[in-house]
């Protein structure tokens, strides 16, 4: 857009605008262009951005903080006296995607949980992955979320995972890599959810022009494929119940949050009882039978019969119950080896060989500590990598190389060498940025990764609502976007396949359709 | 329903009707011992009666309106402190968020952090009323958007069951609090009218004041024209059927609320043990009468009532809240 432009005449007459002393830096950023200007699908967005006064701001970031205080959408700062609550940092400038890059990330993770479910039903029954040596066998007999006592047996439909929540980041050429899968019990859909809510609420003004597609879908796509899972002769109106460890977890609000949206019972691991292999919950009419289970306690503490036998979370007797088909869990039992990070190096191979394609979304380049070879060069490079903790989430058990210091690097050395099969590594990747308001008053970048919800249901059809959690590194120059490390959030907003804009000023009438522009000028210049 | 999630909304409706009656009592006992009200009972009285006369004095080595309203209001090593109420009402409805309408969750959740929000200094420097009415109003809003938005289902009938209960305990535990008040006039020989000890003018204060406690004044003025004495208050308090702080009103509220739960009606024979005794309990209240009640004693009255009120919630908590 030209300077003469409508953001250019705006920004005269208001003389004070946030994104005027915003620097893109480096970096692939996602709202605007190297040269200044915001990219073209995000030029309503701009403008909005653009006119409102940086104390305007400051007072909305505040409403959307009360709002989310009220609404209880906090967690608790530990060690503080009475424990202080704390709202999820929100960002209000949104995270634009076009419509053409959503299609590539749709694609690109609906073939990776397909081949993913298809790996995990391979791996529990006939493996023949490791028969043909694509993936080496003790890498996955070895992972910790492995589980022997669940061989052989059948999941509905026999599909695994049935939420999936893969982290993408984009490089500083602006192309979407894959970071990490999370197949067990993602979590973060509610901030989704209610970051639009939030954001409709204190920005409406925002969303004018743009066509940002809706998410709200999402939890009906969930109800449906859940109903879907319950046992074939229980299935004219079966209840599905949320599992949660209770109100001390820190995902207790999603919990809370999809049990009321979903309409079902939320329930605890002390409400629940197997009685020759029926699960059934504990109600004030006596017990009443549980047909699925959307479970957010992980497969560790899922039923103290089989496996730890310390937990107080879990159901004894569920897995057996499951086993004899007459439950169904969602997600499926032992997912977590195919998100374990050593397993990832290998998805590209995965989907080869199960689908016969190659992988729409890139990994990482990622090097194995398994392999000799990898090793030695993971050993010699620690300054430049980033090493990771095979089964550590949260941002924990990483080493950032280039920020690192000779004594954190010489400790992972000793760890890598005692243990390799825990650790892979990876080049540091320059994440994209997006503005994001900071105190007192101005937009500065920060790095940003997403993460899009998928479903998958007992066909192993996948959706994904257009949309996901957009985390932000708030602290500044940070690459660890984890809310434990003082990571927060924005709204994500996909655009429809056309949108259209237009604008008039005096002699001048500008049309956009797809991003494409076109001017009429009429004889004077604006 | 779940039995926890009953248990939930069966202790949230303790908590919030426990905070109302606190700030309630503080609000009386504080205003009339300012404007100097004669008849009206010690600090001491208000302690032994809610039971906390040792851990008050473990805290504080002395009585002073600092302290006793630090220790009614925002001490969370008091279990009753109305800070600890609400912590307790909070988190039950954090448990069972799915269960309400959002709007009764987010107002127990902006009743709790408003009341963080103040500390003894700020609720001595102005008013502690403004205080107190905060409390009571925040419990009114409560009560008005269960009405206004949850289902009449069973969340709200466990709701109510817990309100009424509670509120027919604190009840008797006002008028207790009187009792322990008179002690000291009997014990001093003082003229005895109506079998209490009652009655000299400056008595009459006093049990305006426990009136006023429970905004059952005006309402009593309307339905007692006789003015205002021991067996008048007493009928209002224990026995009117339709005052909605009176414990007969309370416990039919509640017996209605507990048959809605088991889908039979209150003349319809017990179905269970909880109905049995509360049933009981409604008919004797139904049937007795101020003067006999007095002349039995006030004080052995009141403690078999709130002795069966726990009762009661003891077979509520075995039948339905905790599943064997």
């Amino acid at each position: 857009m030209s300077p003469h432009g409508v953001l250019g005449a705006r920004k005269r007459v208001l003389n004070v605008s946030l994104l005027e002393t915003y620097k893109t830096g480096n970096f692939y950023d996602e709202l605007m262009l190297p040269t200044g200007e915001p990219r073209p699908h995000s030029r309503a967005l701009a403008e909005h951005l653009g006119t409102m006064p940086p104390a305007e701001f400051a007072q909305r970031a505040r409403l959307a903080e009360t709002l989310m205080v009220q609404q209880g959408i906090t967690f608790n700062v530990y060690g503080a006296e009475g424990g202080v609550e704390r709202a999820f940092p929100f960002d209000l400038v949104p995270r634009v995607l076009t419509s053409a890059e959503w299609e590539t990330i749709e694609k690109g993770l609906t073939q990776r949980l397909v081949a993913l479910n298809l790996f995990l039903k391979d791996i529990y029954h006939e493996q023949n992955i490791l028969k043909d040596g694509v993936v080496p066998r003790p890498l996955v007999m070895g992972a910790a979320h492995f589980r022997r006592e669940f061989l052989g047996a059948d999941p509905p439909g026999g599909v695994y995972v049935h939420i999936g929540g893969t982290d993408l980041i984009r490089d500083e050429t602006g192309a979407f890599l894959v970071l990490e899968d999370n197949l067990r019990t993602p979590s973060g859909v509610s901030y989704m959810l209610e970051n639009r809510a939030i954001l409709a609420r204190v920005m409406p003004q925002l969303f004018q022009d743009m066509g940002v597609r809706p998410i709200a879908d999402y939890t009906s796509h969930l109800l449906h494929n859940l109903r879907a899972l319950a046992p074939e002769y229980r299935s004219s109106d079966p209840v599905v119940v949320v599992l949660t460890p209770g109100v001390y977890n820190s995902a207790y609000f999603e919990h809370s949050y999809l049990a009321q949206q979903l309409g079902i019972p939320l329930v605890e691991g002390r409400d629940l009882i197997v009685e020759e292999n029926i699960v059934s919950m504990k109600t004030t009419h006596g017990l009443k039978r549980v047909d699925v289970i959307y479970r957010r306690v992980d497969d560790d503490f899922l039923d103290p019969l089989t496996f730890r036998s310390d937990s107080a979370l879990g159901v004894a007797g569920l897995v057996n119950a499951y086993r004899a088909g007459n439950v169904a869990l969602a997600n499926s039992i032992g997912t977590g080896v195919a998100d374990d990070k050593v397993i990832y190096a290998y998805v590209p191979q995965i989907i080869k060989y199960y689908l016969q394609e190659d992988a729409i979304l890139p990994n990482v380049e990622t090097f194995v500590a398994f392999d000799d070879k990898q090793r030695d060069y993971i050993l010699a490079n620690l300054d430049k990598l980033v090493v990771k903790a095979a089964n550590e989430s949260g941002g924990y058990g990483m080493l950032m190389g280039p920020q690192s210091s000779l004594s954190e690097r010489e400790i992972f050395a000793e760890r890598i060498l005692e243990n390799p099969r825990n650790y892979i590594a990876q080049p540091l990747i320059q994440l994209s940025r997006a503005p994001a308001f900071v105190e007192p008053g101005q937009f500065e970048g920060r790095h940003v990764d997403l993460r899009p919800f998928a479903l998958c249901d007992r066909d192993l059809k996948v959706t994904i609502v257009p949309g996901g959690l957009t985390r932000v590194a708030l602290k500044k120059g940070s690459y660890v976007v984890n809310s434990s490390q003082g990571g927060g959030s924005k709204d994500t907003w996909v655009l429809g396949k056309s949108t259209m804009s237009m604008s008039m000023e005096p002699g001048r009438m500008q049309l956009e359709l797809d991003g494409k522009t076109m001017t009429l000028e009429g004889g004077r210049d604006a | 329903m779940l039995s926890r999630e009953a248990d939930a909304c069966f202790w949230i409706g303790r908590y919030v009707e426990r905070a109302e009656a606190t700030a309630r009592m503080l609000d009386v006992h504080y205003h009339a011992a300012l404007e100097g009200v004669p008849g009206m009972l010690e600090w001491e009285s208000v302690l032994a009666i809610a039971d906390c006369s040792a851990a008050f004095h473990a805290r504080h080595r002395q009585i002073s309106d600092r302290n006793i309203i630090s220790f009614f209001v925002f001490d969370t090593d008091n279990p009753g402190s109305i800070l600890s109420s609400l912590t307790y009402a909070r988190e039950n409805a954090r448990s069972i968020r799915d269960m309400v309408a959002s709007e009764i969750w987010e107002c127990l959740n902006q009743a709790y952090l408003d009341l963080k929000e103040w500390d003894i200094d700020r609720a001595l420097a102005g008013t502690p009323h403004a205080l107190f009415t905060k409390i009571k109003n925040d419990a009114h809003l409560f009560h008005g958007i269960t009405y206004r938005t949850q289902l009449l289902n069973e969340t709200r009938d466990w709701l109510r069951v817990g309100t009424f209960l509670e509120r027919a305990d604190q009840t008797t535990r006002l008028l207790d609090v009187k009792y322990h008040d008179l002690l000291p006039a009997t014990r001093a020989g003082k003229p005895e009218i109506g079998g209490l000890g009652v009655g000299g003018p400056a008595d009459i204060h006093g049990w305006i004041a426990i009136l006023r406690s429970v905004s059952a004044f005006e309402m009593y003025r309307k339905t007692h024209r006789d003015g205002i004495h021991p067996a008048g208050v007493v009928d209002f308090l224990i026995l009117n059927p339709i005052f909605p702080a009176s414990v007969r009103y309370s416990i039919g509220q509640a017996e209605e609320a507990l048959r809605r739960v088991s889908g039979t009606s209150a003349t319809s024979p017990a179905t269970c043990e909880p109905e049995r005794l509360i049933g009981r309990l409604r008919g004797e209240l139904n049937y007795a009468q101020a003067e006999e009640i007095i002349l039995a004693g006030l004080h052995e009255y009141l403690q078999s009532v709130q002795k069966r009120v726990s009762e009661i919630g003891g077979s509520i908590t075995k039948t339905y809240l905790s599943y064997q």
